[in-house]
């Protein structure tokens, strides 16, 4: 009890901090700093019509390989510390029988989740969307699978080899940036006129092959982590 | 020149590549990490050596293709080069120590190890601050990842725990870096630090956000729970290089963010370091957890560094060197000592008695730790000298003294834990086994300390003149340790005797400096020749026995403070591994060793002191100290008083003295304390010799030369053991000197010096016979000896012989002290402390008494009826002393006369005027000649009507006594000499209360009550980890922005 | 109503969320427990990065037919602060990570243990 009170004085204080900020806060009416580049500048200089995705993967794609690092990291550490042998994706488990409805909706829903997924990481660069939504609206599809059926096999082998591919050919793509563009991970590697159409699918350089691959990766390493969790429930 | 950004993109090609070509198994893996590492360190080495050796100016490195503040962007500068190469250096010096623990958590675990380091690296680089923010999670996930290398529940809950911590601390640095792209529009470290983000409104706390995420990323006391348990709950190598690579990253990280903070943060940051180092370290005394005991260590060098850091204005072109110095020492011991606690095993502090069984082991942990409390030759040394010095000379008294404090607290668990190992028992313990992969990256280290030690000093324009000449002897000697006694003696007479030759011509014309000298090498010398005595190897005697001699010439041959410095530290380095060689030496060893830290640090404020207003470091700055001249003298003069064993800082000399070997007890009492007197020598010259305006310092330190001469002889009174009685002995002699000293006139001096020239001669002869007889009859005690004048005749003379000179009887030359002495007093007006003191030569005849008769008179114990005279080793070294005594008793002028002209020099006024052989005071005359011819026509006057009158009294055989039949079950109280002051004691116990050693108890207590109370914060549980970091944040608001 | 309007709004709901995100963290002893805790705290640092770039009455940051019907020449003066929204995602990505790795743990420690309480976990202290 004394040490709820304790912390809820702490949130008190802690609450106090946040005011000082809140008051200091004044709601914008024009962009400010960088933000006026990008908006003014960034549909010419990167050629992508969603001025996010054109942030996110050139301007700070750095950023962006660092959080496909995260991610392939999680999946990396939860692989070795679940430590799982290959029977283990093989095993099945007796798990309470899945409904009816899901089992049917799933084979209707996941070729269109799937889809649904490619088209939004392809599409990144001039809808809302990306490599990172489109991967986890695919993973979203891998988890329906593993819900209809716990028992499901899939071929780690595929989702191996798809984040290896992709994350390397991230890399591989970033370098080339640096030999036939301005530096590591810049977008205009069929140069300044390669850039494409503005607002078309083929456009913005680079960006939709990188964020197709982020988008593999993600979706690889998304639908690994949670295989793991379900294989290696049965040590549990 | 490959481009920093190779650095990443080799580690994330390989990382991601492994998912396909884990197929070729893990040694390909695992192989493939490594060249990965190796690439990247290279590619740091090379920037490195370019800034370092080339001109190279600091480059950018622009991605995307556009320019900053658009894109990110990563900078390799001079330190970026150097910190990258110490990472990726750790990172692959610990990826071949953990090569089997990663491989068997296969391929991602390799991976995960191999991108951790890339995210550190970025860490360096990059100058963006949510890019930052980015890879500091990198790392962050996957260090929480790698603690799972160790198996079991505790690193899983250290692992869970640190996760915890980390995302409350990123969580507020996102929250301030949000916040500081609103206020300032951009997310460039550069740009934002244009934009003085601190003086918009509402920015401060932006700043305030970023600043305590960063400060809590190099775990501050109190909130660091999660980050000890780090270092103690996973693998020995994975801690190596967290302690390493992670946190030398994260310290490099608050560095150039603070540039955005702006100065008002710095006071606060040296604070928190501060606290962290002093907090870290307290703690530290009551850890018996090896591994845990570390962290606390590492933690607090990362508040020191924290502490330097918030300096940098004032240390101003100096900080890169102190850090620098700090920074490489804690890398590589720490590492060094993690990477040796995976290859023992052992948890507690004492199973690491185990190391001996493979003594190289010693020389590795003595590195380390020498290294981590910042002992010459490493580059800690160095550091914190300069340290010090700059902080003294900017007024910063209060952060020298918690820096000194903080230092101290980490020596005394280090050399704790160092003593466990070269003294506790082993016998039980198993031995461990060395894989040929975990040993090369610590001689690595362990190597580099000494390389790196070396360029850290001729860094420094003082630094380059230091003598490296007789370290580098002490190498020889260990590099030869292999070879039998005798051989390695002999190189080591050799060597010192060249090396007095050719230091000869730079001394010559310094009496004051030469007689110094004489006792040091010649002293040296003979107190070796002793040593042909012992057989087999006596592994690890002698280069430890030259690194004694090496401090000591260096404190002769110093020029500047720094170098005397240096030869204070290793002649105190030296001397305890000396002193611990000693069976049951382990705790004075300790307490020798913590006396001389603390009085070291006293030594070091004084000269930091005695520097400020002065340009340069030469020795006679301390005859000019312009600032707070009293508090340097003070300081100056405590410092040497720990080596003189003044009482009060003398506790741990007579187990220290007592307990050494044979030959080593007369090393460190006949010539290691005269160190101690040389430094006050200087000191009181320093204070104005005869114009002295220190007159309250001096008169302090008289009656503590007296009390000293008074309680040291009382104690001897009351020792059983041999050896003790003559330490005791030594502790009064020493007060005698420092009395006479503290007088300031000629006269006192003249006493003063005579008694060095004299203390030194019959103690080396009392501890050289008294060792060489404890070797034949295998114990201290005196009561289990005696009647051994018939067994050792040349023994019981070269006793006799000392104990004259000793006790201040004519003809000997403790007489012409004795006569100085009274002189001098009368000529001072010190009554009350000349009378304390001519009553300790009553003492010192008590005891004296027991050495003679307890030992070599009486009856012959039994099993002593077969033992030989001392080896003839030692009995060539005390003859020689021996002559050395007789010729200063019938030629004292020979002696007095030279030591009067340098006096003179000091103290022109109340010479002695000698007309030949006899010297005149105001108060009387005394020839040494004839005095000597007077004696000892009395003597054989008394010797012959003796002889005459009894010749009839028949000689009373051994067994012809009788216990009047009774049969005493302790033999040993029908010795005369059992428990012979009694009656004394029971008059005089009162001043035999251990009044010091209760207050040092006291002391200790305090401490560890201290620690083990406030360690109890650390509750083990995450959530209160938790809670401590929120509390932090928060107190730390309420300070810094306020309410 | 200057005061109250739409970037105040989100702003306070994310200093709230995180105050109850503190609140859950610091208090639950279930492991799981203090996951949620988490995620709501980052839930709410997300939505304050969101909110921090609010410009009003702006549309989104793609250039399309919404950017023309604000009716301004220039890009740059219709459309919200795009860098935010570029940062929340790797936010929610990296939140998405650690909580992958916290959820991981949690598994492990149940399994070592049988319970999620977090006090039980205090096998290295002092």
């Amino acid at each position: 009890m004394l040490r709820n009170i304790l912390i809820a004085l702490v949130i008190l204080v802690m609450g106090y901090m946040f005011y000082n900020t809140y008051s200091n806060y004044e709601t914008r009416t024009e962009l400010a700093g960088i933000s006026q580049h990008f908006a003014a500048q960034g549909a010419q200089e990167v050629g992508a019509a969603n001025l996010v995705t054109a942030i996110v993967v050139t301007y700070r794609g750095f950023d962006t390989l660092g959080e496909v690092t995260i991610l392939f990291l999680t999946a990396s550490i939860i692989a070795f510390f679940l430590k799982l042998k290959d029977e283990d994706y093989d095993s099945s488990i007796d798990h309470r029988e899945t409904s009816e409805l899901l089992v049917t909706a799933s084979q209707v829903l996941i070729p269109i989740i799937f889809l649904f997924g490619i088209y939004v990481f392809m599409n990144g660069h001039l809808t809302p969307g990306g490599g990172f939504q489109g991967g986890a609206i695919i993973a979203t599809g891998v988890a329906l699978m593993i819900m209809a059926n716990p028992n499901v096999r899939l071929n780690y082998h595929v989702i191996h080899w798809v984040e290896s591919v992709s994350g390397v050919s991230f890399v591989v793509i970033g370098i080339l940036g640096m030999v036939l563009a301005g530096g590591f991970l810049d977008n205009k590697i069929f140069g300044q006129d390669g850039l494409g159409e503005f607002g078309t699918l083929f456009s913005a350089g680079a960006i939709p092959i990188i964020y197709s691959f982020v988008g593999l990766k993600v979706g690889a390493e998304i639908s690994n982590i949670l295989n793991k969790y379900q294989k290696s429930q049965k040590e549990a | 020149m490959v481009t920093p950004i190779f650095i990443v993109a080799t580690a994330l090609g390989a990382g991601f590549a492994i998912g396909v070509l884990n197929k070729f198994g893990k040694n390909f893996t695992g192989g493939l990490v490594l060249a990965a590492i190796t690439f990247m360190t290279f590619i740091s080495y090379q920037w490195f050596s370019a800034f370092q050796f080339g001109d190279q100016t600091p480059e950018y490195v622009y991605t995307a293709g556009f320019m900053p503040p658009l894109s990110i962007n990563l900078l390799m500068g001079h330190y970026e080069a150097f910190v990258t190469l110490l990472i990726n250096f750790a990172g692959l010096l610990g990826g071949i120590y953990m090569f089997n623990s990663l491989k068997n958590r296969g391929s991602n675990a390799q991976v995960v190890y191999l991108i951790m380091l890339m995210g550190l690296n970025v860490m360096v680089m990059t100058r963006d601050i949510f890019n930052l923010f980015v890879f500091m999670e990198v790392s962050s996930i996957a260090i929480a990842g790698l603690i799972l290398l160790e198996k079991g529940t505790r690193s899983m809950g250290a692992g869970f725990k640190y996760i915890l911590a980390t995302s409350i601390i990123s969580g507020f640095l996102l929250i301030g870096i949000i916040f500081a792209y609103y206020f300032t529009g951009t997310l460039n470290l550069d740009g934002m630090i244009d934009a003085n983000l601190s003086g918009i409104k509402g920015g401060a706390v932006a700043v305030f956000m970023i600043m305590i995420a960063i400060i809590l990323e190099l775990k501050p006391f109190p909130a660091n729970g999660w980050g000890l348990d780090l270092y103690e709950g996973s693998n020995a190598g994975f801690s190596a290089v967290v302690s390493a690579a992670s946190a030398t990253a994260s310290f490099f990280v608050l560095s150039k963010v603070m540039d955005i903070a702006g100065p008002e943060w710095y006071y606060y940051i040296s604070l928190i370091g501060a606290v962290t180092f002093v907090g870290s370290n307290l703690l530290g005394i009551k850890q018996e957890n090896t591994r845990r005991m570390l962290g606390y260590s590492s933690i607090g060098q990362l508040g020191l560094l924290m502490l330097i850091l918030g300096f940098r204005d004032i240390l101003g072109d100096q900080t890169p060197y102190i850090v620098f110095g700090i920074l490489i020492s804690h890398y590589m011991a720490k590492a060094g000592l993690f990477w040796i606690s995976g290859i023992v095993k052992s948890k507690g502090l004492k199973g690491w008695a185990v190391i001996r069984k493979k003594p190289f082991f010693l020389f590795l942990m003595g590195t380390f730790i020498f290294a981590l409390i910042g002992f010459p030759p490493f580059p800690s040394f160095f550091a914190k000298w300069t340290l010090v010095m700059e902080l003294v000379k900017t007024g910063n008294m209060a952060w020298v003294v918690a820096i000194l404090f903080g230092s101290m607290m980490e020596a005394v668990y280090l050399f704790r834990w160092f003593g466990y190992a070269i003294k506790g028992e082993n016998e039980h313990l198993e031995d461990f086994k060395i894989e040929i992969h975990k040993i090369v990256p610590v001689w690595m280290v362990a190597i580099g300390l000494y390389v790196m030690g070396y360029f850290t000093a001729q860094f420094t324009e003082v630094g380059a003149e230091i003598n490296f000449i007789p370290l580098a002897f002490v190498g020889l000697l260990l590099a030869l340790d292999f070879l039998p006694v005798f051989v390695k003696n002999t190189i080591a007479i050799a060597g010192m005797l060249a090396y007095s030759y050719f230091i000869y011509p730079d001394l010559e014309g310094d009496t004051l400096r030469l007689i110094f000298e004489g006792i040091f090498m010649l002293g040296g010398i003979l107190a070796l020749i002793a040593g042909y005595a012992y057989k087999g190897t006596r592994a690890g005697f002698y280069p430890v026995a030259i690194l004694m001699y090496a401090g000591l010439t260096g404190i002769i041959e110093a020029k500047t403070t720094l170098e005397f410095f240096y030869g204070w530290e290793l002649m105190t380095a030296g001397s305890y591994f000396l002193i611990i060689r000693g069976k049951r030496s382990m705790p004075h060893g300790l307490s020798y060793m913590l006396f001389s830290i603390g009085g070291a640090y006293a030594l070091l404020a004084g000269l930091g002191i005695a520097h400020v207003g002065q340009d340069s470091f030469a020795m006679d700055i301390i005859n000019n100290i312009q600032y707070i001249p009293y508090w340097a003298y003070g300081l100056l003069i405590a410092g040497f008083l720990t080596k003189t064993a003044a009482v009060g800082l003398h506790i741990w000399l007579p187990g220290a003295h007592g307990e050494a070997e044979s030959d080593v007890s007369p090393m460190v009492s006949a010539i290691l304390l005269k160190a101690g007197v040389f430094g006050v020598v200087l000191a009181l010259i320093g204070m104005g010799a005869e114009n002295n305006q220190y007159t309250e310092l001096a008169y302090a330190l008289g009656w503590l030369g007296a009390i000293t001469a008074f309680v040291g002889n009382l104690m001897a009174i009351f020792q059983e053991d041999a050896k003790r009685l003559l330490a005791y002995s030594s502790i009064g002699q020493l007060g005698y000197i420092v009395f006479g000293l503290a007088m300031m006139t000629h006269l006192g001096w003249l006493a003063g010096f005579s008694y060095v020239i004299n203390h030194f001669l019959y103690k080396a002869v009392l501890f050289l016979t008294i060792g060489a007889v404890v070797m034949r009859v295998g114990t201290h005690n005196m009561y289990e000896m005696g009647g051994l004048i018939k067994r050792m005749p040349l023994a019981f003379v070269a006793v006799m012989i000392g104990i004259i000179a000793l006790s201040g009887v004519p003809p000997l030359s403790g007489f012409t002290g004795k006569w100085l002495f009274y002189n001098a007093v009368l000529e001072k007006g010190w009554y009350l402390q000349g009378a304390l003191f001519s009553f300790s030569g009553i003492l010192a005849f008590m005891y004296l008494w027991r050495l003679i008769h307890t030992v070599f008179l009486g009856q012959l114990k039994d099993n002593h009826r077969n033992v030989k005279e001392i080896s003839i080793w030692f009995l060539i070294p005390i003859y020689t002393l021996i002559a050395g005594l007789m010729v200063y008793a019938a030629k004292p002028e020979w002696i007095l006369q030279p030591l009067g002209n340098m006096i003179a020099q000091f103290f022109p006024d109340g010479q002695l005027i000698w007309d030949g052989g006899t010297a005149i005071s105001k108060y009387g005359q005394w020839s040494g000649s004839l005095i000597g011819m007077t004696i000892g026509a009395t003597f054989m006057t008394v010797l012959i009507w003796l002889m005459l009158s009894t010749r009839k009294a028949h000689k009373v055989k051994q067994f012809d006594i009788t216990y009047s039949g009774e049969r005493p079950e302790r033999p040993e109280t029908t010795h005369v000499a059992y428990n012979a002051f009694e009656g004394l004691y029971k008059a005089m116990w009162v001043a035999t209360i251990p009044l010091v050693e209760t207050f040092w108890d006291r002391v200790t207590n305090i401490l560890h009550d201290t620690a083990g109370f406030t360690r109890r914060l650390y509750s083990g549980n995450g959530q209160a980890y938790m809670l401590h970091i929120v509390f932090f944040i928060l107190i730390t608001y309420l300070v810094i922005i306020g309410g | 109503m200057e005061y109250i309007d739409l970037g105040h709004i989100s702003l306070l709901i994310g200093f709230l969320l995180i105050l109850v995100g503190f609140w859950g963290v610091l208090t639950q002893k279930n492991i799981i427990k203090i996951i949620v805790g988490f995620s709501i705290l980052n839930t709410g640092i997300n939505i304050l990065i969101v909110s921090l770039g609010y410009v009003k009455g702006k549309t989104a940051p793609i250039i399309d037919n919404a950017v023309a019907q604000t009716g301004y020449h220039d890009v740059s003066a219709s459309v919200v602060d795009p860098v935010p929204q570029a940062l929340v995602l790797t936010a929610i990505v990296i939140g998405f990570g650690v909580t992958a790795l916290m959820l991981a743990y949690a598994m492990k420690l149940y399994k070592a243990k049988k319970t999620l309480e977090i006090n039980k976990f205090n096998d290295l202290k002092w």
